[in-house]
This record gives structure tokens, C-alpha cells and sequence, in this order.
């Protein structure tokens, strides 16, 4: 029996706005999907793109990344320098040929338990849908397929 | 070429300079950086549209930082490079002195940085027409056309670092590639760890490079490493406006924002 596939999520959220939408989310007994592992960050500013680099390298099939709307930060200015942060990755990784659409973008504020929801069953569901992530395992492994191991051996007896 | 030979010499001869970083040929006439300290030596300097490199690398070096007044013999990627590394406070400690050879082959010197500021911006160049091809057609692949096409060029890869060595705007002394705790860019050269390595390098340079072209020429492996920040400048002209070494107080369009920004892509 084929097993049916379920989809490794990373959220990689802000603690103000969306880890506290989540935390209503869950207070107000919303039922979403669990295959979100939520990570806290102090501020959507710091949220490195090479954290969502290794994130898929070790594994994930899908990311969120969340945090306050404009205007909301706690600390002012962090949402807006990561906004263009994100444009400036989308478009780097559009351009090397990145499945972006693996990657959700939100805004997701302490009052949004409910949006918060539906974006992890929304994503769930999308992420579900493209399969495994298997790009980056192939950049590694399919080299490797190309030799023949077994004349490999056959020749070294 | 005597007119900037004798320029150079008597710049060191009336120490305007003690350093000047030039170009001299090698035995098979190929232009190589020459580091000239005295006023006899300066009848080897030459200038031509072979001398590719960019010198102001050089610049981020101790000992070339040691002797405080330099001369540098540059074209106008170097010149923008410089403007860069002024806009972000690089090179406080140095008076530099700058000559280049202008469109009507007449030498220029430049003494102050709004000088070079005024020239760089009358003479600014566009993208290599080479570069724009590839990055036009790149542009119209699909994605797994572009992800196959970096994967087959990322594959050759052995991180000889080499881009970074040649770069001027790479100048941390720890560079994300040095951090093992964690290990953030694979020290094999598996592909995917390449992959990691040059997204890392390009968005790091993004809204920096001013588009030498160096690290592309210099890849022993031949990868055109350079269209990735080629194409990030492009972007982030087109987002946020404002172009990387144009003047001295560029900005850094990573360290800015406007309010009003404009995205299609977060829900």
C-alpha cells in the first residue's frame, strides 16, 4: 500500500505578531494541519535567507515564512528591510531556477489565529500537491547514479 | 602610454603617491598588476584594452593599506568599484589618486573622489552587450530549463573561492563560507553545497556589485558566476531604483526600505 505523502513545513515566524497569531490559533482550539514545525525568531529581520536554504537542504518540503504587516513591527523598521530582503531572494532564486512556489510569504498578525490556520492548510495543501522536495537531493545524488558501481566492481575483482 | 608612464613618475617622484598600482606586461605581453614604489620603475607601466583587472582588490590589503597614498591605474570598473567601496566607508584611511584613459585614449587623473564621482558618472557603462545576451536568455527559459542550466554549469564548481578572492566588495574577514559552528555552506564540492555557496555569494553582493565581470573571467571552471549579481543588480534596479557605484553616497538598497514598497508575492 502506498503510503499517502505528507509534506515537512517550516515555519519561520516573527514572535509578535504571527508566533502570537498561532498561539490564539491554538487557544481558540482551531484545528490546522500538523505538519507545520513553527520557529520562533525575535523579528521577520532576522530571518537570514540561508536559514531557509538549510531548512530545505535538511529536509523540508515546504516554508513559511510570517511575520507583523507593514506599519505593525515591534521594532519599527524589521518587516520592511525584510520584505525587500525576500524580493531580492524570490527573484535570486527564481533566476537560478528554485521552485519558489515552495516558499509562502505572509503577513500574519497577533489577532489573525484564523488566517494563520488556513495559511498552514493552504500551504499544507499546496506543498502536498508539487511532492517531495527532491531538487536539491538530485543535485547531489544524480552524479553519483550515472557510474556504474557494479562494472565498478566487476573491473577492481 | 609614456604621458601616463611620466604621470605615474612623477606622481611617486613628488610623493603624491608612495604606492601605485598599475599594469605591466608579462612575457607573453599579457597585462599583469605591477605594484610600482619608485619614480625608475614606472617606464614598465602600461595601459590597454586588455588590462581587465580590478585593482582596487588590492585596496582591502594591509600592506598595500600600510602605504596610505596610493596611485591606481584603472578603467572605469574599477573606478566604480572604488565609488562603492567610498560609499561604504572602506576606504577612510587612504588618499588615493586615480588615472585612467578616457574614450578619446587621453589620460585623466582623477585627485579627489568627487572627481572621480563626476567622472565615473559621465562615462558610466552599460551592461556587457555579452552578458545581456546570456542573461536574455536565460530570462526566457523555463524554470527547469534555468534550474538544469545552473545545475550543469554549479556541477564544475570545486569552491577554489576564487570569486571571492578576485571580488573588491568581498571584504569580511570572516566570510559566511569560514563559519563551521554551524556549518553554513558545505566545504565538499557537492553541487548542492555550490548551489548554497553562489546564492549565499550573490545575495551578498546584491544592490553591491557594480558588475566588473571579474569573478565570471577569472572561474577556472569557466562558470559565468557574474550573471547571478549581474541579474540581482537588474532586479533591484528595476524594484528599488538607484544604481551601485554611480555615487558617493549610493546606499545600500538591502539596508533601506520605503514604506511603500511593492511586492505581488506575500499574502
Amino acid at each position: 500500500m502506498a503510503e499517502t505523502f505528507e509534506p515537512k513545513i517550516v515555519a519561520f515566524v516573527c514572535n509578535w505578531c504571527t508566533y502570537a497569531g498561532a498561539d490564539l490559533a491554538g487557544t481558540s482550539r482551531t484545528k490546522y494541519a500538523t505538519n507545520v514545525r513553527i520557529i520562533r525568531f525575535p523579528c521577520t529581520g532576522r530571518i537570514d535567507f540561508m536559514l531557509l536554504i538549510k531548512a530545505f537542504q535538511n529536509g523540508a518540503d515546504g516554508i513559511i515564512v510570517s511575520g507583523c504587516h507593514p506599519n505593525d513591527c515591534h521594532y519599527t523598521s524589521g518587516n520592511f528591510h525584510a520584505r525587500r530582503r525576500w524580493m531580492v531572494f524570490k527573484s535570486m532564486l527564481d533566476f537560478i531556477g528554485f521552485p519558489t512556489e515552495r516558499i509562502t510569504f505572509s503577513w500574519v498578525s497577533a489577532a489573525e489565529g484564523k488566517k494563520w490556520a488556513e495559511l498552514v492548510n493552504e500551504t499544507t495543501d499546496s506543498v502536498r500537491a508539487l511532492g517531495p522536495f527532491t531538487e536539491y537531493k538530485n543535485l547531489d545524488f544524480s552524479q553519483f547514479n550515472q557510474i556504474d558501481h557494479e562494472g565498478i566492481a566487476e573491473q577492481s575483482r | 602610454m609614456k604621458e601616463l608612464q611620466n604621470k605615474a613618475a612623477e606622481l611617486l617622484e613628488n610623493g603624491t603617491v608612495n604606492l601605485l598600482i598599475g599594469f605591466c606586461q608579462d612575457v607573453s605581453k599579457r597585462p599583469v598588476p605591477y605594484f610600482i614604489e619608485t619614480a625608475a620603475e614606472a617606464n614598465i607601466l602600461v595601459f590597454n584594452q586588455d588590462c581587465k583587472n580590478n585593482l582596487s582588490v588590492y585596496l582591502h590589503k594591509k600592506e598595500v593599506k600600510d602605504a596610505v597614498k596610493i596611485g591606481l591605474v584603472a578603467n572605469v570598473a574599477t573606478l566604480r568599484s572604488v565609488l562603492q567601496l567610498l560609499s561604504e566607508n572602506q576606504l577612510g584611511s587612504l588618499t588615493l589618486t586615480y588615472l585612467t584613459v578616457n574614450s578619446g585614449s587621453e589620460l585623466v587623473v582623477l585627485g579627489s573622489a568627487e572627481e572621480l564621482e563626476a567622472y565615473v558618472q559621465a562615462n558610466f557603462p552599460t551592461c556587457r552587450p555579452e552578458d545581456q545576451e546570456m542573461l536574455d536568455k536565460l530570462n526566457v527559459l523555463s524554470r527547469e530549463e534555468r534550474w538544469a542550466f545552473w545545475k550543469d554549469q554549479l556541477s564544475e564548481c570545486v569552491k577554489c573561492y576564487a570569486c571571492r578572492a578576485v571580488c573588491p566588495m568581498c571584504y569580511c574577514t570572516v566570510c559566511t563560507t569560514e563559519c563551521n559552528q554551524p556549518q553554513w555552506i558545505k566545504t565538499s564540492a557537492e553541487t548542492s553545497g555550490n548551489f548554497e555557496y553562489h546564492t549565499m555569494r550573490a545575495m551578498h553582493l546584491a544592490g553591491r556589485c557594480i558588475n566588473c565581470g571579474e569573478c565570471g573571467r577569472i572561474c577556472p571552471a569557466g562558470i559565468p558566476v557574474h550573471l547571478l549579481t549581474a541579474q540581482m543588480n537588474q532586479e533591484i534596479e528595476k524594484e528599488f531604483g538607484g544604481k551601485t557605484g554611480f555615487s558617493l553616497k549610493g546606499g545600500y538598497a538591502l539596508n533601506s526600505f520605503k514604506p511603500g514598497d511593492k511586492e505581488n508575492f506575500i499574502k
